[in-house]
């Protein structure tokens, strides 16, 4: 049956391709066009992209230094939105690539793909969505976020609708997030993963702007047949999850929304069934490895041109699980208290003062079945215009963690404390403006050891200046900076100083923007020799013609080591090519 | 008669207990959520030496206790599985010797399972007995091995905070990244492995860590920062590319055009280099990532407003 949807999905995505690729012919004038009485539009981008990346290293088979994109990737996407008179859109959103790069999650190391792993890979994406007036048919890969507890992370291959009669809503989706893999040892090691089948609905009444209530229902269950092997780690699953959301938004800037979760979760599909387990058929049955919990979060603030104000609050149960957010740590509650404010008007009516801060808490292992942990987290960000020279950002950020000792004599308590205070003086006459921004950074991270209760402080100052002139009369961009950069801990202490310099200018009338940079990086660790590094990078953006561009990126990124490692004076050379045509549909 | 058959079965058990010999192996800190005792296979390791010669016919009986004695979970031995012992000896691990669907939890430790499939922290004893099937009569000694419950949370990503907006310049050359350790600590220490991705244009975040191959890939060990010197070109927008010239309002950050968006993570792993996933849904030690980004607006434009929406730009 899945398979069959998958192959009627894939049959519809090809026609609708087919019957786009007649229609883009008719469409390369500017002007929509008009056929048997319908207005079509057609607007969007398709596009073809080609990176190649480089690595030397010196000496030869020194592996000191790990490349970190794939040798050779090209790169599809095909994205235009046809409107066929006013109620009816195709929008597409196809976006793929030839290389599979996974390191994390299901597809991590695979390197040979089936076809049906290539269509649901995270890293392709095969979509269509077409809507007449409030229906719309969901085909092929989605991300679809129903709520914040329900599902909104995950891609998800298949079929489903969205319909929207007046104020009413009913959604419904299902499809695969991941294709059966097999463990393979490698190299490189393929984790392996079941196929995994979500189903998702949504009922509800919502009137856009102005508010929401809806029922959410998210199921997903891994197929247990899908594969010949995989680690012991990894268990076949079976999740569900209901929630009820509501939302509202009033006049005055006032809004509100909360959201209660329960979800039911299998960790283990392959253990018994068990009665004594919470179940909820026919959608999920109990096993001795199911466990259930709740969540809730709620938000509450009001929103105004130069006034803000919010507070959030989430809680996620120890065993709260669900298959749409699959990374979503449990057991915790967070709340935060959020605001902006504009102050001190000038003469022309525009505030000079913008404040930004946030102040709140996480609590961790609310479920107590182990120690609890506390984290503050509070910042601020002060921006203020004093006049049409100066300005000035001040920031401070703090972060603490606590947690008990238990077993240990010493409890964990880490403090994190960052400052930064950036003046700015700005001057201009008929043919320039000059910016010159002087930033300073002091950052402190405060460790305690829980056996011994010593405090290692790591302290991090950091010193920047630049300088960006900007020619009113010429169509050139250049910017200089220079930073410092300490690092000390005991018995260890690391200099950076950056020197820096880019230019970005236009040509061929505006048609080409160029860019151009040029960085090198002194880095000294203790007494040891120091190290150099030169990054060069220059693009070009040139629109063609009024519907192509094409864009070229070249870096390269030399580095040398002194003698802090062995082999003494190791360096590497990496170099990362990029060029693209984009086309753009429509006007 | 009754009074004969009893003292035989009893002169039989105890015969067979002093030709049965049992060692029961225990982590002294298993995880605290039961199904993963299966997985670690060094969780409980109970070998049988049967030395009688015979093909024996016996039951595991289990009962766990808290350190100050109260009963957690003792075997259904009505539902337990009959475990054939040959000359050769039987090794078994937890899915045999706490079989969940055979264990009968009491009280607040049955809640704390069903709830969140985990042990409360705290000391705890495991004794282990081989029975008879028809009977339950003992058919080994009983061995016991105390353990605790540390119930570890995995590391939390701090620095920089989610979803902050860096400024380019001061991100030029490095990244200060900081986590809150695993809680509470191991006995042996940990190595977190932080993870790097660049959300590239036209992708959600989730998509970047699921299917992009890393920037950086560091592991560390006995501290909870990393300072990152990415060697990255990062540049500003071109000129007439800067955001007051584009149709798109100031406020939004859209990655990939006026932004350099990023997910990171901390992959946890013990000594022995297995994942350190007590609990965590997938089994793999991964944490919950958060996203960060380096704005390529130019000064003092960046910092006219603050941003209102993030913006994925998949389409």
């Amino acid at each position: 049956m899945r398979g069959l949807l998958i192959k009627l999905t894939s049959i519809l995505l090809v026609g609708s391709f087919a019957i786009l690729l007649s229609k883009v012919e008719a469409q390369v004038t500017p002007v929509a066009g008009k056929r048997n009485g319908y207005r079509i539009n057609t607007s969007g981008t398709m596009g073809v992209s080609y990176e190649h990346y480089g690595l030397i290293t010196n000496p030869d088979g020194w592996s000191g230094f790990t490349p970190r994109k794939p040798w050779n990737q090209v790169r599809f996407n095909f994205s235009p939105r046809m409107q066929f008179g006013e109620n009816f859109s195709l929008p597409f959103n196809i976006n793929f690539a030839t290389t599979p790069t996974s390191s994390l999650g299901p597809y991590s190391g695979i390197r040979k793909q089936s076809f049906g792993q290539f269509i649901t890979n995270p890293m392709n994406s095969f979509g269509l969505n077409p809507k007449y007036k409030w229906a719309e048919l969901q085909l092929g890969t989605q991300y679809l976020n129903y709520s914040d507890l329900s599902t909104g992370d995950i891609g998800v291959f298949g079929g489903g609708f969205d319909l929207r009669p007046g104020t009413f809503l009913f959604k419904f989706f299902t499809g695969l997030s991941q294709q059966g893999i097999n463990f393979f040892t490698g190299p490189p090691q393929t984790n392996g993963a079941y196929q995994r089948n979500h189903w998702m609905a949504s009922v509800g009444k919502a009137k856009e702007g102005k508010y929401e209530l809806a029922l959410n229902f998210v199921k997903g269950r891994d197929d247990i047949n899908s594969v010949d092997s995989v680690p012991a780690n990894i268990k076949p699953q079976e999740g569900f999850t209901m929630s009820i959301v509501g939302k509202g938004y009033f006049n005055d800037g006032w809004y509100f929304s909360a959201e209660g979760a329960r979800s039911i979760y299998t960790k283990d599909l392959l253990l018994p069934k068990d009665s004594s387990r919470v179940s909820f058929k026919p959608f999920i049955e109990g096993r001795t490895s199911t466990v259930r919990d709740y969540a809730a979060d709620a938000s509450i603030g009001k929103k105004s041109r130069n006034f803000d104000i919010g507070a959030k609050l989430k809680f996620i149960g120890a065993g709260f699980q669900t298959p749409g957010y699959p990374f979503m740590m449990p057991d915790r509650l967070d709340y935060t208290l959020n605001t902006r404010f504009n102050a001190w008007k000038d003469s022309t009516g525009n505030y000079k003062m913008n404040v930004v801060a946030s102040v709140g808490q996480r609590v961790n292992n609310v479920s107590k079945t182990t120690q609890r942990a506390k984290q503050f987290i509070g910042n601020i960000n002060w921006f203020t215009q004093f006049d049409e020279h100066w300005n000035l950002n001040v920031s401070f950020n703090n972060f603490g963690f606590q947690a008990p000792g238990g077993l240990n004599p010493f409890g964990i308590k880490n403090v994190s404390n960052d400052f930064g205070i950036s003046p700015s003086y700005t001057w201009n006459n008929e043919k320039m403006v000059h910016l010159f921004t002087l930033t300073y950074n002091y950052s402190n991270y405060d460790e305690r050891d829980v056996i011994t209760g010593n405090i290692t402080s790591n302290n991090t100052h950091m010193a920047l200046l630049s300088y960006i002139p900007t020619f009113l009369l010429k169509e050139i961009a250049p910017d200089f900076s220079i930073m410092y950069f300490l690092n000390k801990l005991p018995a260890f202490r690391m200099t950076l100083i950056t020197l820096s310099s880019g230019l970005s200018w236009s040509a061929l009338k505006k048609k080409m923007n160029l860019r151009g940079q040029l960085q090198y990086t002194y880095s000294k660790t203790n007494a040891f020799k120091n190290n150099n590094n030169l990054i060069v990078s220059a693009s070009s953006d040139w629109r063609i013609s009024e519907r192509v561009t094409w864009n070229v990126f070249l870096s390269s990124n030399y580095f040398r080591y002194g003698n802090e490692i062995i082999p003494n004076n190791a360096n590497y050379l990496e170099s990362n090519v990029r060029t693209g045509l984009q086309y753009r549909f429509g006007n | 008669m009754k009074k004969v058959f009893f003292i035989i079965s009893l002169i039989y058990s105890v015969a067979c207990a002093a030709q049965i010999n049992t060692n029961l192996l225990m982590s002294n800190m298993p995880p605290a959520t039961m199904i993963d005792w299966e997985v670690k296979k060094e969780t409980i390791t109970f070998v049988i030496i049967n030395q009688t010669g015979a093909v024996l016919r016996v039951l595991v009986k289990a009962e766990l206790k808290t350190s100050d004695g109260a009963i957690v979970a003792t075997t259904d031995l009505s539902r337990a599985e009959v475990m054939t012992v040959g000359p050769a000896g039987l090794v078994l691990s937890a899915k045999d010797v706490v079989p969940l669907d055979v264990m009968v939890f009491n009280g607040r430790f049955r809640t704390s399972l069903e709830k969140t499939g985990k042990l409360p922290s705290g000391g705890y004893e495991l004794c282990v007995q081989l029975v008879t099937p028809a009977d339950f009569r003992p058919a080994s000694a009983v061995r016991c091995r105390s353990f605790t419950i540390a119930g570890f949370q995995l590391p939390i990503p701090t620095m920089p905070v989610h979803e902050q907006l860096i400024d380019l310049e001061k991100a030029r050359t490095t990244i200060t990244f900081r986590w809150t350790p695993v809680v509470p600590r191991p006995n042996a220490p940990v190595r977190y492995r932080l993870i790097v991705f660049e959300i590239l244009e036209k992708q959600t975040p989730m998509q970047a860590l699921r299917s992009n191959q890393p920037l950086l890939t560091t592991d560390i060990v006995g501290t909870t920062q990393y300072i990152w010197q990415h060697q990255l070109p990062f540049g500003f927008l071109p000129v007439h590319e800067n955001i007051n010239e584009s149709s798109v309002d100031s406020t939004y950050i859209i990655n990939g055009r006026n932004a350099y968006g990023f997910i990171w993570t901390l992959q946890t792993f013990d000594q022995l280099g297995r994942p350190f996933g007590d609990g965590n849904i997938n089994g793999d030690g991964v944490s919950e990532p958060n996203i960060f980004f380096i704005d390529r607006r130019r000064e003092p434009l960046n910092r006219t407003k603050t941003p209102a929406r993030i913006i994925y730009n998949i389409q």
